[in-house]
């Protein structure tokens, strides 16, 4: 929300997030370079100790130095983890916002994106590529940045020594650092093919288990075994293979730092021989390039986490770039009860919400005065539920207009809308939070008062009295009976006091004690208010003022409720001998 | 390792590398070089400093350091690749063994019935646990190697210099003993962070799957603020709980800096004297920067045991009743060529009669289950077992199947006592197709053939189970994969795939389970009049009462007892409990009464 254009590329995200606090930015970097500083001083100090004793300087001068080297590395830790603690705060500020904005950005979408996405990999996509893209920051700013210029700083500390040790240590870095991309490269596709392997394996074990009552009776489990030894057969080699190509990452760590070593003791002899370096350059020679050995391994493998990072930094662009099909109206609804008028109205989940198939709404028109009560009546899958949609435009008509309050509800104001209309579905959404956010559904801005006196209405407040903590106890899902959380949802639209109300009636029974006090609920809500009603039962049916019969996207019977009940004739009066109304 | 209820890792591990002895023990003397090696740099640079110092014993020049060096690093490269595939071809045998065992466990255990639950959990089990487990035969010769390494770095730091080793090595050792013991404190207390980010996890989850309802209301606004609460409380968490983890890294990062600044303040003055050698230096200050990684080594492989022991707990907890090393006995793994999938179809066995003599299996816990059944089937009849929901019916046919362990009362074959019926109940004296029949990824004939040899018994098997129609459908015929656990069938399609599994095992006795819950009236219809044209002996559960009237036997279950039993023109007559279950004629209604 925060965002007025959303970012579509790692760069425009890095800019989005990370460029708002660039003081932050600014501490962490500056003691990034201070603490590498101090790194690359760090052996200069202890040559310079090994120099004096060559010299025979005096042992308080030694004592001084040591003293010196002492302080440094103390201090080059503690800026390293303010360093450290600055780069978190920024990575966790900025995905915190992308996390948010991201959620907001989802919820903004229409439902078809929804349907076409389980929630499994919008929850992967929010937080998992964001803490990717966390890993990201975190990676790309301390350990990417900070081990280039430490490698940068070493190989410039060991050419100010001599030219060529520079030049011979920079060919072993560069060809080192291509040896390990590329085997890291190679062993990665490695690895996928044994994740697949590894996959398959565990793929036929689960079914096996899961099968063992099948195969036993089938005289099989000596096949199903047989299955076992072939997968394991197949699984063997590919698994040599990763491994072995593992391996070879070592193997090049392993060349590369033994040819440093050699190449540190091969230059060190032979200058110290030709008095081309003291004792103590010697010792800066095998020391920087003992030290170049860390940052190389944690570099290869800190762009392999870069590349993650990018794959992750691209999905969640991509999720930004969605956009909403529906497009936000302006008009507002009036207050009062509201009259609902379909008018000519088709429907198709899917691109093509035009085309003939695959409609599950044909050109159904109805109306219903305000103040009014209506029945929609028929089986799973008859449209009921695509009507509420519509009604609340989750979804846009492909054809035909949807009036709301006389408003077509395209032209509406979603906010407006939405806050007109109460919905109390069937399978009624309880979030694990206190009482209070689950009534007021997290708005902050209704009053105890109020609550208490919904609650009251509800006859909820004995129940109440034995929460622990009263209105802040924490609920959730699992701790409410069907009873309470249809009562809840009532009582988040008393709060809201709509102009018309949907309610999907539950088609499971409830106690009769409860059912009683949701029936005394019901009288009161639907008082004075527009409502439409998907019903299950024939009690709720006969307190409506009209009932439609809703078959396979049609209306196959529409009237005043009375009338048809009393026609023996009518789909709703056989619905009702059936006793098929409870579907 | 015959002992009682806890096993002993270290027996397990034994069992485990006797398996595969030579690749352990090449991989065990590689790893070992692999781990030894890093006392090597420290040496060669003090030996170095001592040639260049002209302190080193004659004959040794610079060119022999570097010599040395070089064929110590290409001996390590050579020992790298061979532990590594060494290693890999035991650990995949040694887990596989595990693997296998315990799958066939799964497969012979009583009750062959897993509850979905508890295979997820088998599952679990066979994939983590028998991973730590295997792991564990790196942690032998990775412990060996660590504790060699630690004992050698310290004998020759001792040889070189008794002071500095005492003065500064030990004391740093044993700060870095305590940094990993706050490590894994510092485990303990991020369970606070795990919770704020499983807050943040869940808050989302509830957000994308109440989307309808929160856009419904109008309430996006107020849910993004509620997600912004939990995510400032997970950011002060993080942040506490990274900044504490690397206030300890920084222990570790810090000891070779800081071990080297102490060396030098304490030696400064024996170096000018000579009695402390740059050399000497250099070998202390390699060696520092070892330490930090060898007790985080150490650290894992601490942790690495204490994971496997609970895996062995977890993994004999699977095998109720069976010895625990059942678990590492060797079995060959037929891993040079293929298993053979195809088995020899046994003789078939004429059934004269097969009789239950009050048999009984009640669950515990919920006390239902069946009680003292007993009923007599005599070749070519069909008996139908029926009655209301729970009252038993499918535990009825486990118990006589052997899929679930009679408590009491026993079975007799022609006549004869059958001991283990889990064993004995199979094809080709008995074949069933269970209610929600499970199959194996696959093609439908595979799944038919479960080994069978392929010799057009599928064709007359599917014929037989009414497949003919759908097979043209699925456009592979007989050859569709189905997909993991059948999925890319219907119920109905994987129910008849079932029964075609069952005829073609040419059994004595057909044993189904309502094959009527997947099945439309016609189907089921077609397909019973097929069996019986092959005057097959048949036990099925069935509420349809075209099956019940065309049964021999019927068999009315109740609370877990036979109340009534004999054609079903009799048991109406004499029964009242069959009256009011066969009255509300239509048989979709009459199974809604029960509910």
């Amino acid at each position: 929300m925060s965002t007025a254009r959303p970012p579509m590329t790692a760069g425009t995200l890095l800019r989005a997030y990370v460029g708002s606090q660039p003081a932050a930015v600014a501490v962490m970097a500056g003691l990034l370079v201070f603490s590498i500083g101090l790194e690359i001083a760090e052996p200069r100090i202890a040559a310079h100790f090994i120099e004096s004793v060559q010299l025979g300087r005096a042992e308080s001068t030694l004592v001084g130095i040591a003293a010196v080297f002492l302080a440094v590395a103390v201090t080059r830790q503690a800026a390293r983890i303010v360093s450290a603690y600055a780069s978190e705060r920024v990575s966790w500020i900025a995905t915190n916002a992308a996390r948010e904005d991201l959620t907001a950005h989802v919820l903004s979408l229409d439902l078809t994106f929804h349907e076409s996405r389980p929630p499994g990999e919008l929850i992967e996509r929010i937080d998992g590529d964001v803490n990717q893209v966390a890993e990201f920051f975190s990676s790309l700013i301390l350990h990417i940045a900070g081990n280039v210029l430490l490698v940068l700083g070493i190989l410039i500390a060991l050419a100010t020594l001599d030219w060529r040790v520079g030049l011979t240590f920079t060919a072993v870095t560069i060809l080192s650092y291509l040896a390990l991309s590329r085997i890291a490269g190679i062993a990665g596709l490695k690895w996928e093919d044994d994740r697949e392997q590894s996959a398959r394996f565990f793929g036929y074990v689960g079914e096996a288990t899961l099968a063992t009552e099948d195969l036993r009776s089938s005289g099989a489990t000596g096949y199903a075994m047989a299955r076992f030894h072939r997968h394991l057969r197949a699984w063997l080699p590919v698994k040599v293979r990763a491994e072995g190509w593992g391996s070879a990452i070592w193997v090049v760590l392993s060349i590369a730092f033994t040819a440093g070593t050699a190449i540190a003791f091969g230059y060190g002899g032979v200058f110290y021989r030709d008095g081309v370096v003291s004792l103590s350059g010697v010792y800066l020679i095998v020391a920087y390039a003992a030290m170049l050995n860390t940052p190389m391994e944690v570099l290869r493998h800190q762009v392999q986490t870069l590349q993650q990072a990018m794959a992750a930094t691209r999905r969640i662009a991509e999720l930004f770039a969605h956009r909403s099909s529906l497009a936000d109206g302006t008009a507002t609804i009036p207050s009062g009860p509201l009259s609902v008028r379909f008018d000519q109205v088709s429907f198709g989940y899917g691109p093509d919400n035009e085309s003939a198939d695959g409609m599950v709404m044909r050109e159904v028109s109805f109306d219903v005065p305000a103040g009014t009560t209506l029945g929609l009546v028929g089986r799973t899958g008859a449209g009921k539920t695509t009507i509420a949609s519509l009604l609340f435009r989750l979804y846009d008509a492909g054809r035909g207009r949807v009036l709301v309050g006389g408003v077509d509800v395209r032209e509406a104001a979603l906010a407006s809308l939405r806050s007109r209309i109460g919905f109390v579905p069937q399978d009624v959404q309880i979030f694990d939070a206190t009482l209070r956010e689950n009534l007021t559904f997290f708005d902050e801005r209704a009053d105890d008062r109020r609550l208490l006196e919904i609650l009251d209405v509800l006859e909820l407040r004995p129940w109440l009295e034995g929460l622990p903590d009263g209105l802040s106890s924490r609920i959730s899902p699992g701790t409410l009976s069907a009873g309470q959380a249809q009562l809840i949802a009532l009582a988040r639209v008393f709060l809201t006091d709509p102009g018309l109300v949907v309610l999907d009636e539950p088609s499971s029974r409830l106690d009769p004690v409860t059912e009683a006090q949701v029936e005394r609920a019901l009288d009161r809500m639907l008082a004075g208010r527009t409502a439409i009603v998907i019903a299950h039962r024939l009690d709720t049916i006969r307190r409506t003022d009209q009932v439609i019969v809703l078959d396979t996207g049609a209306i196959a019977e529409r009237g005043a409720t009375a009338g048809l009940l009393a026609d023996p004739g009518s789909r709703l009066a056989r619905l009702y001998q059936v006793g098929k109304v409870l579907t | 390792m015959n002992g009682p209820a806890e096993p002993s890792p270290l027996g397990f591990l034994w069992r485990l590398i006797t398996y595969s002895p030579w690749r352990y023990l090449l991989a065990a003397s590689a790893w070992a070089v692999f781990h030894l090696w890093p006392l090597l740099p420290g040496v060669l640079g003090k030996l170095l400093f001592d040639v260049l110092e002209g302190r080193a014993p004659a004959g040794i020049t610079v060119w022999t350091v570097v010599a040395v060096a070089v064929g110590a690093g290409l001996a390590r490269c050579v020992a790298i690749v061979g532990a590594t595939v060494a290693w890999a071809g035991w650990y995949l045998r040694a887990r596989g063994l595990i693997q296998r065992n315990l799958l066939a466990l799964v497969f012979r255990k009583p009750g062959a019935q897993p509850l979905p639950a508890a295979a997820g959990e088998n599952i679990s089990t066979l994939r983590d646990d028998s991973d730590a487990i295997a792991m564990m035969g790196g942690w032998g010769f990775d412990m060996m190697s660590g504790l060699i390494f630690a004992g050698g770095g310290l004998a020759i730091l001792l040889s070189v210099d008794v002071q500095v080793t005492l003065v500064v090595m030990a004391p740093l050792a044993v700060v870095l003993v305590l940094a990993q013991l706050a490590r894994a404190r510092a485990y303990r207390i991020r369970v606070r962070s795990r919770a704020a980010t499983a807050q943040v996890t869940g808050t989302i989850q509830e957000i994308v799957s109440a989307t309808r309802a929160i856009k419904a209301a109008g309430r996006e606004r107020e849910v993004v603020a509620r997600l912004r609460r939990d995510n400032e409380a997970r950011k002060t968490a993080m942040i506490r709980d990274k900044v504490q983890s690397l206030a300890i890294d920084s222990v570790f990062n810090s000891t070779a800096s800081i071990g080297s600044g102490l060396i030098l303040l304490l030696a400064a003055g024996r170096m000018r004297s000579g009695e402390f050698t740059t050399g000497d230096f250099v070998l202390f200050s390699t060696y520092l920067m070892q330490v930090a990684d060898y007790t985080s080594f150490m650290g894992y492989l601490v942790r690495t045991y204490q994971q496997a022991r609970v895996s062995f707990v977890r993994a004999a907890a699977m095998l109720p009743g069976t010895p625990s090393r059942t678990l590492v006995e060797h079995h060959p793994l037929h891993l040079r060529e293929d298993a053979s999938l195809t088995t020899v179809p046994p003789e078939p066995e004429p059934l004269r009669e097969l009789e239950a003599r009050s048999l009984t299996h009640v669950f515990p816990g919920s006390g239902r289950g069946v009680r003292e059944a007993s009923f007599t089937l005599r070749p070519g009849t069909v008996t139908v077992v029926t009655g209301p929901v729970g009252s038993g019916k499918t535990t009825l046919l486990r118990t006589v199947l052997g899929l679930y362990a009679p408590q009491d009362g026993d079975i007799r074959w022609n006549g004869e006592r059958v001991d283990a019926p889990g064993d004995f109940m199979v094809p080709p004296r008995v074949a069933y197709t269970p209610q929600n029949p499970a199959l194996l990824s696959g093609t439908i004939r595979e799944n038919v053939l479960l080994g069978l040899p392929d010799d057009g018994r599928v064709e007359r098997a599917a014929a037989l189970a009414v497949l003919g129609p759908d097979l043209e459908r699925l456009g592979g015929g007989l050859d569709t994969e189905i997909g993991v656990r059948g999925v890319r069938l219907s119920g109905g399609q994987a129910q008849r795939t079932a029964a075609a599994r069952m005829f073609a095992r040419d059994s004595a006795l057909l044993v189904m389970d309502d094959l009527s819950s997947a099945l439309d009236v016609e189907t089921e219809q077609e397909l019973w009049r097929r069996i019986f044209a092959t005057s097959a002996t048949c036990l099925a559960v069935s509420h349809r009462p075209a099956l019940l009237e065309r049964a021999d036997q019927v068999l009315l279950l109740k609370d877990g007892r036979i109340v009534a039993a004999g054609p079903l023109a009799e048991l109406l007559r004499t029964s009242p409990e069959m009256r009011t279950h066969y009255r509300p004629a239509p048989p979709t209604r009459s199974r809604q009464c029960h509910v």
